[in-house]
């Protein structure tokens, strides 16, 4: 789908940073007063993040654990505040928002987690998971729930005579549909699909992914797709993120992240990516580990592993330019 | 694989079922294959298709109410099944190895890691204790693990994910197995430490001739690693053969269906090919072949199971209707 930036996006997220902050305890609060060198440990999940996403469009974001991608996901949904920055829904900025407006916020942005297990409470029956929100937030009446959760539970392909059931009696595609329902069910706008499709096996991914497909067709949804897998993404979406250690390295429209990666990262990252097409290939890995984002390098955060790293890169923090219409990558060697 | 060489290990007809108070679940249901010395071969199936309890039968892991009912596991023409306890406890750990996806099943959460290299490593044959920590130290450095000897004093919880993975590798290393079973190591790892662990395990497979089951749900990742490739499904191998023949010109309509539903197989934003409907409950399976009511080339001789047809180049595949079998030749043993 063509990018129209004359609209006015979906979302926007406004140099939005989280810190997580593990506080001293008294022991070190005391510890710290006698002169011992211990401070309060601060992660930098996520930093300075701005991006916008459009009406209809399906945004990848893609990054290794601990990159920060989940945590951008649930700020966005509004599971976590931001610490610096603020997300804008349809130009209004979701946190000023008070009373009815903040709800209305909150409801047209759904989200969909990777383990339907741990996300679906195992001691209601579907028709509650899926009928209690539309009802307690005015979508429906109580009186027309139990046609309304049949009609849901038929748009994601499960059926309906199984609502009476527990999630426990169902198969991991057919819970992770549940999940998708419930978000369905106060009708969003805008979907946070966190890993929603990890814990499937390959046939069943599949059709979960089909059916992501088809939603956004009929409902019109927006959605921002976490993922660790670039297949998965790069079939499903519009424009990729990449992320490393809260920061972002590179977006672009998915074609051209694919066929032309501008970061040294998502150059390496593509070149890890096992595919069926590749047999018997000599692998060549990208050196060292993810750094802790407790102690993260200094300049660019990716310098200790980047095979084109210069002096400049170690000082720096390489800012994300924009290096084709459309196209944005943080590296000094664009410059 | 070399005719004259005899196969590191050889699996004929196993049969491994779990007598559980639902029926009998026929985990492993007849499945054979060979490794031979410095070959990788890719075990590739979704869960519940008995990929593990493949795995778990050859190291003699099969616990209550599981057994091995029937077949046989031989490990340089010895037979696994029927050795004795004593005998499985001298090979496990010295001959044969196994990694796990998760690696703190391997590790002891309140040891140290030298602690439990060189107490694997005393286990099996009389080695001093500076003997061990340096041959601990040297298989640390060869998966890669940077500073071996601080390392060696850390707790398992002192490393990362992907690192935890490497420490769990160099312990099945330790002792110079001939045979390494591997569970879906890389599952649980991101995709740049995934590369680290499979460069690893295809130098030491080249330089040692180490013969490796690699047993996973990914196809990509066996494409990239394995010589030969076998999809297991509800208990049987429904196909096996080279890794080209089998991803190129895949003859079991459910292989065909894996490959076609990889996302990157398909165009961006058409819909994925998939395989409608679920993997059966091993207690209650179809009549006639298992894939039976998920095949879309499904005919009437398909009520009952089919048997092994071997085609050329080894290639064997289990279906009454196989795709391109026009194309490839049908030998009649």
């Amino acid at each position: 789908m063509a990018l129209n930036n004359k609209k006015e996006p979906i979302l926007t997220i406004n140099n939005v940073s989280k810190r997580f902050i593990k506080s001293l305890d008294l022991a070190g609060k005391i510890a710290q007063r006698f002169g011992a060198d211990i401070r309060e440990e601060v992660v930098h999940a996520v930093d300075r993040v701005s991006l916008n996403i459009q009406d209809g469009e399906v945004v990848g974001l893609v990054g290794e654990s601990g990159c920060g991608k989940s945590t951008l996901g649930r700020v966005v949904a509004g599971v976590h505040e931001p610490s610096d920055g603020n997300v804008l829904f349809r130009g209004k900025a979701i946190e000023g928002l008070t009373g009815k407006d903040a709800q209305e916020a909150a409801l047209k942005i759904q989200m969909i987690f990777q383990d339907p297990m741990s996300s679906l409470n195992p001691r209601l029956r579907v028709q509650d998971i899926i009928g209690e929100a539309p009802v307690v937030h005015g979508v429906v009446d109580s009186g027309n729930i139990t046609d309304y959760v049949e009609e849901i539970m038929l748009r994601v392909g499960l059926d309906p005579s199984y609502a009476r059931r527990y999630p426990h009696q169902f198969s991991g595609g057919q819970r992770q549909r549940i999940g998708i329902a419930r978000a369905l069910a106060v009708q969003p706008d805008f979907l946070v699909c966190d890993e929603s499709v990890a814990a499937l096996d390959v046939s069943i991914q599949a059709q979960v992914l089909n059916l992501f497909m088809r939603l956004r067709q009929e409902l019109n949804l927006t959605y921002l797709f976490i993922s660790h897998d670039l297949g998965v993404v790069e079939h499903l979406s519009d424009r990729v993120v990449i992320m490393y250690l809260g920061r972002v390295v590179e977006v672009a429209p998915t074609e051209t992240l694919f066929a032309d990666p501008n970061h040294p990262y998502t150059q390496a990252l593509l070149a890890e990516v096992p595919r069926l097409e590749t047999r018997q290939r000599k692998f060549a890995p990208v050196k060292g580990e993810i750094p802790s984002p407790i102690d993260p390098p200094t300049g660019c955060h990716f310098h200790p592993r980047c095979p084109k790293a210069f002096a400049k890169c170690h000082q720096e923090t390489p800012a994300l330019k924009e290096i084709e219409s459309n196209r944005f990558s943080a590296c000094h060697l664009n410059d | 694989m070399s005719l004259s060489e005899s196969p590191t290990i050889e699996v004929k007809d196993l049969k491994t079922y779990f007598f559980t108070k639902g029926g009998i679940a026929r985990a492993v249901d007849g499945v054979s294959f060979s490794v031979g010395r410095g070959k990788v071969l890719g075990l590739v199936g979704e869960s519940g298709s008995g990929k593990t309890v493949t795995g778990f039968s050859i190291l003699g892991l099969v616990d209550e109410p599981g057994r091995i009912v029937g077949g046989e596991i031989l490990y340089r023409g010895e037979n696994l099944v029927s050795a004795s306890p004593d005998r499985m406890r001298e090979l496990r750990g010295v001959n044969i190895s196994m990694i796990f996806q998760d690696p703190m099943m391997t590790l002891n959460p309140v040891l140290r890691i030298d602690t439990q290299m060189i107490e694997a490593l005393q286990a099996h044959e009389s080695i001093s204790k500076d003997d061990a920590r340096q041959r601990a130290r040297d298989v640390l450095g060869q998966v890669g693990i940077a500073s071996p000897d601080e390392r060696l004093r850390s707790y398992p919880h002192q490393f990362s994910g992907g690192m935890r993975q490497r420490v769990a590798i160099a312990i099945a290393l330790l002792n110079k197995p001939d045979l390494i079973v591997a569970d879906e190591p890389t599952t649980a790892l991101d995709v740049t430490i995934q590369g680290q662990i499979l460069y690893e395990v295809q130098k030491l497979c080249s330089q040692t001739g180490t013969a490796l089951i690699w047993i996973t749900h990914d196809l990509s990742v066996v494409a990239g690693l394995a010589d030969d490739i076998c999809v297991m499904y509800a208990g049987r191998i429904v196909e096996q053969g080279s890794v080209n023949s089998v991803l190129d010109k895949p003859m079991h309509p459910y292989t065909d269906g894996l490959i076609s539903s990889v996302p990157s197989r398909n165009k961006r934003g058409v819909p994925l090919a998939q395989i409608p409907g679920m993997a059966p409950s091993l207690l209650k399976l179809p009549k006639g072949c298992s894939f039976g009511p998920r095949c879309a080339h499904f005919s009437n001789a398909c009520d009952s199971i089919p048997d092994i047809s071997n085609y050329e180049n080894g290639r064997q595949i289990r279906c009454h209707n196989p795709l391109g079998a026009g194309t490839t030749l049908r030998v009649t043993d």
